[in-house]
C-alpha cells in the first residue's frame, strides 16, 4: 500500500525517522542498529541477495525478480532461501528479457513489488545484506521500501565486488595488475577465476547463490584462517560502501 | 512460499545429489528432504578438516568442488585423495566414532554437508544408502596404502566382535575342571599342571567343594619369592575362587576378571563346577587367532580330522587383514599353517603305514615353495629319497613311496589343496627320485634348455623342504646353485622367457583385459602381474647364487648384494606386495562369498586410487625387464 502524502507529512512532522507502517521493517531496523561490529563474521547472519531489473537506472527502471539465500556461520544454507518474480509497472523491455530470460508472459501472473516486499523484509530481518555490486540492488529495494512503507532498510551491506578487489590486492600486491584492463569484476568471471561451482547467471536466485559462494570464498580467503570481525573487514577495505 | 512453483535455493543441492552416488538412486521427495537441511561450507586449500581420533564427525561431507587429502598424520601415510562427488566421514558416522583419518584440503574446496541427523534419517528411509557405503568399505581392497583397512568394518564380520556380548561363558568350556585334593606341595602341583597340560589347577576340600586355585602366575610368583618347592601349595593358592555362572555372557566374565585383576574364573552351573575359563579363551573369541588354529592342527589325531582345518584359515586371514598385516606377512602365515597341516598329515600317515625304508624329504615347489600361496593353491610337491645304493632297498623304497605319495595326494585334496593340473606332484614318478636322480635332472635342464624344460624347471627352482630330512633338500639346493653358476646359456634362456611377459598396459596406460570368453574384461593378476616379478627374482637369484626362494627375500638379498638399485628395489617390493595384497583380498572376498577363488580381477571394480597404484605396479615390470636385458645382454639378441 503506497504511502499517502499525508502520511509522509505526518512522518516529517512528528513520528520521527525510521518508523514505517510495517512492523517487521521497524524491528529489522532496530536490530540492525544494535548490531555489534566487533563480532567475528562467523557469528553473523547474512542474507545474500540479487535482483533482476528491467534496466539499470534506479530512477526509471523496476525489479522483475528477487532471489536471496542465507549464510550463517560462513556456511551457505540453501534450505533457507527467498525467491520471487515481480510484475513491474512498466512494460518489460526486450533487451532485459534477453539477459534474464524472464518473458512478459512469465510475469503476467506475478505479484507486484509491494506484495513481495514484506516477505523480503521478513527474510532479511536483522541480517547483514551481501550482494555483488549491492548498491544497485539496494537502491531499487529501498526506493520501493520508502515509497510503500515510509522507511528504508537499515541493514549494513557488504559488496562482494569490493571484497574481490580487496582480495586481489592482498594476493598480488603488484600495482600493475590493479590497472590491468583484462581484469573483470563481473560475477561470472570471478566465479570462473576462483574456480567456484557455477550457477545459472542472470537468474536472481542463481546469482544470489553464486554470490554466496563467492562471499564465503572471499571471506575465508581474506581472513586467512583467523577470525575476522566486521569492523576489520570494513577497515581493510577503506572505500566500503555503507548503506544505512 | 510455495516451493512447488518457485525455485528454491536447495535446487542446486538436489542437482548435485542427483549426480552423486548413492543419492542418485533416490526419488525426488527424499532428495528434497535431504537437500533442505544441507550446508555449503568452504575450506581454503590447506585447511585441516578432520583430525584422527579428535574430530567429532557431525555430518557427511560431499565434495562439491575441490580436493581433500586423507592421511595418517602419525605414520605419515597418504591414504587417498578425494575429489568432486566423493564423500568423507561416512564410516565415522556409521561407527559413531571420532574421525578415523586426518583430512586436509589440497585445493580450495566447497563441501556440501548433510547433518548427522538428516543423514541417518535418509539412511533409515533408504537402506540403499547405507548399503552403498558399507559395501564400498567391504569391497574396496583394504590395501588402500595398506592402512585404511584397519578402520574398515567388513560388514558381514561385525558379528565377530559381538560374540563377546552374546556367547555364554559355558560355551567356552572344553574340558572337565582339573582339580586335586588339598595337601599337595608346590612342586607336585606344578607337576600335575604339566601332566594335565593346563594353566590352572583347582583345589578341592574332602567334601568335594572347590576352595582354591593355583595358576601359572602363582607358580611364577613362588619362584620369584624363592619359596620352598616342598611347601604346601596352599601358601600360594588364591582363595576363595571367583566364579561366574555358565549362562553369563563372556563380556560379564571379562569385566569380572578386569575388575578383580585376575585371569581365571571358575564356571558354575547350578552350583556345580563346570570348568575354568581364562581371559585368553575369551580374547580368542574376538577374532580367530593364528595361534588357535595352530594348536588345533597339532591336536588332531586322525587324518580325517585334518580335512576341515583348511577352512578355518580364512577367518584367521580376515582377522590379520583387519589388524593391518601386510600381504607378505599374511602369505607367510598361510604358508606356516599349510606347512603345519602337511607335516601333521605326514606324521599321521607314517604312523599308519609304518616307517619308510630310507630317509626322504618332501619338497614344496611353486608358490608354496616361495611361501607366497594364497587360497587358490594347488599341489606342487616332489619327493627326494636318500641315495641307498643297494638295489633291493631302492625297489622297496619305490614301492613304499609310490603308495605313500598316492595316498598323500588324496589326503591333501581332501584337505583343500586341489590336484596340480600339470601333474607336478610326488605321486608322479617324474617328480620323485633319489638325490642322485634329482641332481641328474637338474644337470639336464641346465645343460640343454628346451621350452618344456624351462617351464618345468622354473616351478622347480622355488623348491624348499617341508617335511622329512631337510638336509636332503639342502644338499639339492647346493647342487642347483653350483649347477647354475656359469651356465649362462640356460639363464639367458630363462631371462629371455621373462621378457615375453609384457606388462598388461596398453599404449595409453590402460589395462589390457581379456577380450572375450568367460573371463571377459578381467585381468589375470597372477599371470600378468605377479609372475613377472617372481620370474625376475628367480632368474636373478639363480644367476647370483642366492639360495632363498621367497620373491621378497630374493629381492632383498639382490639389493643387499648390490645387484638392484635402491629405488628399483623399493618400487619392486612395494609393487609386488600391492599386487599380492590385491590378489589376496580378491580371493578372500570370493571365499567368503562362497565362490571358488581365482586370480581374475575386474579393473572396473577398482577405485581410482587402486587403479592408479595397479598401473604403477605394472609399470615397474618394464624397469625390471630393463635390468634383465642389461644383466643377460639380451639387447643384442
Amino acid at each position: 500500500m503506497p504511502f499517502s502524502a499525508i502520511d509522509r507529512l505526518l512522518r516529517v512532522l512528528g513520528r520521527g525517522p525510521g518508523t514505517s507502517n510495517l512492523p517487521a521493517l521497524d524491528e529489522n531496523n532496530r536490530l540492525c542498529r544494535a548490531l555489534d561490529q566487533n563480532r567475528p563474521l562467523s557469528d553473523c547472519v547474512f542474507t545474500v541477495l540479487d535482483t533482476e531489473l528491467t534496466g539499470l537506472s534506479a530512477r526509471k527502471e523496476e525489479i522483475v525478480s528477487v532471489g536471496a539465500v542465507r549464510v550463517r556461520g560462513l556456511a551457505i544454507i540453501p534450505g533457507e532461501s527467498f525467491s520471487a518474480l515481480v510484475r513491474p509497472n512498466i512494460p518489460l523491455p526486450k533487451f532485459s528479457t534477453l539477459i534474464h530470460r524472464i518473458t512478459p508472459e512469465a510475469i503476467a501472473e506475478a505479484p507486484p513489488l509491494h506484495e513481495v516486499l514484506p516477505g523480503l523484509v521478513e527474510f532479511c530481518k536483522g541480517t547483514l545484506i551481501v550482494g555483488h555490486h549491492i548498491g544497485l540492488d539496494m537502491a531499487f529495494i529501498n526506493r520501493a521500501c520508502r515509497r510503500n512503507h515510509g522507511a528504508a532498510l537499515a541493514n549494513p551491506c557488504l559488496d562482494t565486488m569490493r571484497m574481490a578487489m580487496l582480495w586481489r590486492e592482498q594476493r598480488s600486491p603488484s600495482h600493475y595488475e590493479r590497472f590491468s584492463l583484462n581484469i573483470s569484476y563481473v560475477l561470472a568471471d570471478l566465479a570462473e577465476e576462483f574456480k567456484l561451482p557455477r550457477f545459472t547467471a542472470h537468474d536472481a536466485l542463481g546469482d544470489a547463490l553464486q554470490t554466496a559462494y563467492l562471499f564465503i570464498y572471499l571471506a575465508k580467503k581474506i581472513a586467512r584462517n583467523t577470525p575476522l570481525t566486521l569492523k576489520e573487514l570494513f577497515r581493510a577495505g577503506q572505500s566500503w560502501r555503507w548503506y544505512m | 512460499m510455495d516451493t512447488g512453483i518457485q525455485p528454491a535455493g536447495y535446487d542446486s543441492i538436489i542437482t548435485f545429489l542427483e549426480g552423486t552416488l548413492p543419492f542418485s538412486d533416490l526419488d525426488r521427495p527424499s532428495l528434497i528432504r535431504i537437500a533442505r537441511h544441507c550446508l555449503v561450507d568452504f575450506f581454503p586449500a590447506g585447511t585441516r578438516i578432520l583430525r584422527r581420533g579428535v574430530t567429532e564427525v557431525d555430518g557427511l561431507y560431499l565434495i562439491q568442488k575441490g580436493a581433500i587429502r586423507l592421511f595418517h598424520e602419525d605414520e605419515g601415510v597418504l591414504v587417498d585423495i578425494r575429489t568432486d562427488g566423493a564423500s568423507l566421514g561416512a564410516l565415522s558416522l556409521f561407527n559413531g566414532e571420532k574421525a578415523a583419518l586426518d583430512a586436509e584440503t589440497v585445493e580450495d574446496t566447497f563441501v556440501i554437508k548433510i547433518p548427522r541427523e538428516r543423514f541417518f534419517e535418509a539412511t533409515h528411509l533408504n537402506p540403499s544408502i547405507s548399503r552403498f557405503y558399507l559395501k564400498s568399505f567391504a569391497d574396496t581392497f583394504l590395501s588402500k596404502a595398506f592402512e585404511e583397512m584397519r578402520c574398515k568394518p567388513a560388514a558381514q564380520h561385525e558379528d565377530h566382535d559381538l560374540h563377546v556380548f552374546s556367547n555364554p561363558v559355558g560355551g567356552l568350556i572344553s574340558r572337565e575342571p582339573v582339580s586335586v585334593p588339598f595337601g599337595l606341595s608346590i612342586q607336585a602341583a606344578a607337576r600335575e599342571m604339566i601332566r594335565q597340560n593346563t594353566g590352572s589347577l583347582l583345589f578341592r576340600e574332602p567334601s568335594g567343594e572347590i576352595c582354591g586355585i593355583i595358576t601359572d602366575t602363582d607358580l611364577r610368583k613362588a619362584m620369584a619369592l624363592g619359596l620352598d618347592l616342598q611347601a604346601p601349595a596352599e601358601t600360594i593358592m588364591s582363595t576363595p575362587v571367583e566364579s561366574v555362572d555358565a549362562s553369563a555372557v563372556c563380556f560379564d566374565a571379562l569385566l569380572t576378571m578386569m575388575s578383580r585383576n585376575i585371569h581365571h574364573l571358575v564356571v558354575r552351573s547350578h552350583g556345580k563346577v563346570q570348568g575354568v575359563v581364562s581371559s585368553h579363551d575369551i580374547m580368542l573369541l574376538q577374532g580367530r587367532s593364528p595361534m588357535s588354529v595352530f594348536r588345533e592342527i597339532a591336536s588332531r589325531t586322525t587324518i580325517a580330522g585334518l580335512y576341515p582345518l583348511h577352512d578355518s584359515i580364512t577367518p584367521v586371514i580376515r582377522t590379520l587383514v583387519q589388524q593391518g598385516a601386510k600381504a607378505g606377512n599374511i602369505t607367510r602365515m598361510i604358508a606356516i599353517l599349510n606347512d603345519q597341516i602337511i607335516s601333521r598329515l605326514l606324521e599321521l600317515m607314517l604312523g599308519e603305514l609304518g616307517p619308510p625304508p630310507v630317509r626322504f624329504c618332501l619338497l614344496l615347489m611353486g608358490s608354496e615353495g616361495r611361501r607366497e600361496q594364497t587360497f587358490a593353491t594347488d599341489q606342487d610337491n616332489a619327493l627326494i629319497i636318500d641315495n641307498c645304493g643297494v638295489d633291493f632297498l631302492e625297489r622297496a623304497a619305490e614301492t613304499y613311496f609310490s603308495a605313500f605319495t598316492e595316498r598323500m595326494v588324496g589326503h591333501l585334496i581332501n584337505c583343500g589343496f586341489p590336484r596340480c593340473p600339470g601333474d607336478m606332484m610326488a605321486s608322479n614318478p617324474a617328480w620323485r627320485g633319489t638325490l642322485n636322480t634329482w641332481k641328474g635332472r637338474v644337470e639336464t635342464w641346465v645343460a640343454a634348455p628346451e621350452p618344456q624344460r624351462v617351464l618345468a624347471s622354473s616351478v622347480f627352482f622355488d623348491f624348499r623342504g617341508v617335511y622329512g630330512h631337510k638336509d636332503l633338500s639342502e644338499n639339492l639346493r647346493q647342487h642347483v646353485t653350483s649347477a647354475c653358476a656359469g651356465k649362462d646359456l640356460f639363464l639367458r634362456y630363462l631371462a629371455a622367457d621373462c621378457l615375453n611377459a609384457r606388462p598388461p598396459l596398453t599404449f595409453f596406460k590402460n589395462f589390457m583385459v581379456e577380450k572375450d570368453g568367460a573371463h571377459r574384461n578381467t585381468l589375470d593378476i597372477k599371470a600378468r602381474g605377479l609372475l613377472p616379478f617372481m620370474d625376475f627374482a628367480r632368474v636373478m637369484a639363480l644367476y647370483h647364487g642366492i639360495r632363498e626362494t621367497g620373491t621378497l627375500t630374493r629381492l632383498d638379498l639382490l639389493h643387499q648384494a648390490g645387484h638392484l638399485s635402491r629405488d628399483l628395489y623399493h618400487e619392486a617390493r612395494e609393487a609386488f606386495e600391492f599386487l599380492l595384497h590385491a590378489r589376496l583380498m580378491h580371493q578372500l572376498e570370493q571365499m567368503e562369498a562362497g565362490k571358488k577363488p581365482d586370480n581374475r580381477i575386474d579393473p572396473a571394480s577398482l577405485s581410482a586410487l587402486e587403479k592408479r597404484t595397479l598401473r604403477e605396479a605394472f609399470g615397474v615390470i618394464s624397469a625390471l625387464h630393463g635390468v634383465l636385458r642389461e644383466t643377460f645382454r639380451l639387447n643384442m639378441g
